[in-house]
């Protein structure tokens, strides 16, 4: 099993690459991979609001981190995000990043 | 101001570290370069070593041409806030054998950019695997 984490910096306005990745790592984790996706930058709108992929990625077994600076920098809060996301800071993603066999991508 | 050490990098060997951050964009097109630093911080506060590769526009954080500080804010005149090369210098001064940061030399000569700050090594491109080689995780960030 590969350990994941994904990183998404787009966020749907900037096309359908961002539901893409989020799709990528739903079809990772029902395949029995781990898979940690990070919301980051314009990423977070992702996790806003009715957010499918997101969900779906949430019942695929992903786990689903999103930024807290990111958040707090577009007036975000973790009540507005799809239940089922972890908000994180910078310091636990680095340490993810360094975790043993954890292969990260960013997008 | 750097040199381009080419007469050296025959003999000169990668320092190994924990992870190499490909940085490609520069500045105020996105957030990009913000979260490159939040990163490259974090993974330095973790006890990691660290190297970077500037690439593309990101070749522009560490140009002499920024000098130290931003122009003057308008609306604040007494505050100074520093440059991204400052920022870099800070860093890498900072965090002394654990952060290293390169910029590609053929970015830097496409933008005019060849005068780097002393804390960066410019690399050939041809190069960049000896980076990969002697990175435990490689994260790019971006795109050009």
């Amino acid at each position: 099993m590969v350990d994941y984490l994904l990183i998404e910096s787009t966020g749907p306005q900037a096309g359908p690459g961002g539901q893409r990745f989020l799709d990528d790592a739903a079809w990772l984790a029902r395949g029995g991979e781990q898979v940690t996706v990070l919301l980051v930058d314009n990423g977070v709108a992702g996790a806003v609001g009715v957010a499918a992929a997101a969900a779906e990625l949430l019942r695929a077994g992903g786990t689903l981190w999103v930024d807290d600076f990111s958040l707090r920098q577009r007036a975000l809060a973790e009540r507005d995000l799809v239940p089922g996301v972890q908000v994180v800071g910078i310091a636990d993603v680095a340490r993810r990043l360094l975790a043993d066999g954890v292969r990260a991508v960013w997008h | 101001m750097a040199s381009e050490r080419s007469g050296t990098d025959m003999v000169w060997a990668v320092p190994r570290t924990d992870v190499l951050l490909k940085v490609l964009g520069g500045p105020y097109r996105s957030e990009l370069v913000g979260t490159a630093f939040r990163l490259t911080q974090a993974l330095l506060d973790c006890g990691a070593t660290v190297q970077v590769w500037a690439c593309g526009d990101a070749t522009g954080l560490t140009s002499t041409a920024l000098g130290d500080t931003l122009p003057v804010n308008l609306l604040d005149r007494d505050r100074s806030y520093p440059s991204t090369a400052a920022l870099v210098r800070a860093l890498v001064t900072g965090h002394p054998g654990r952060l290293s940061w390169y910029a590609c030399r053929f970015c830097c000569q496409e933008r005019g950019r060849s005068a780097q700050i002393a804390q960066v090594r410019m690399r050939p491109p041809a190069r960049f695997w000896e980076h990969v080689d002697a990175a435990g995780k490689v994260l790019v960030l971006g795109a050009s």
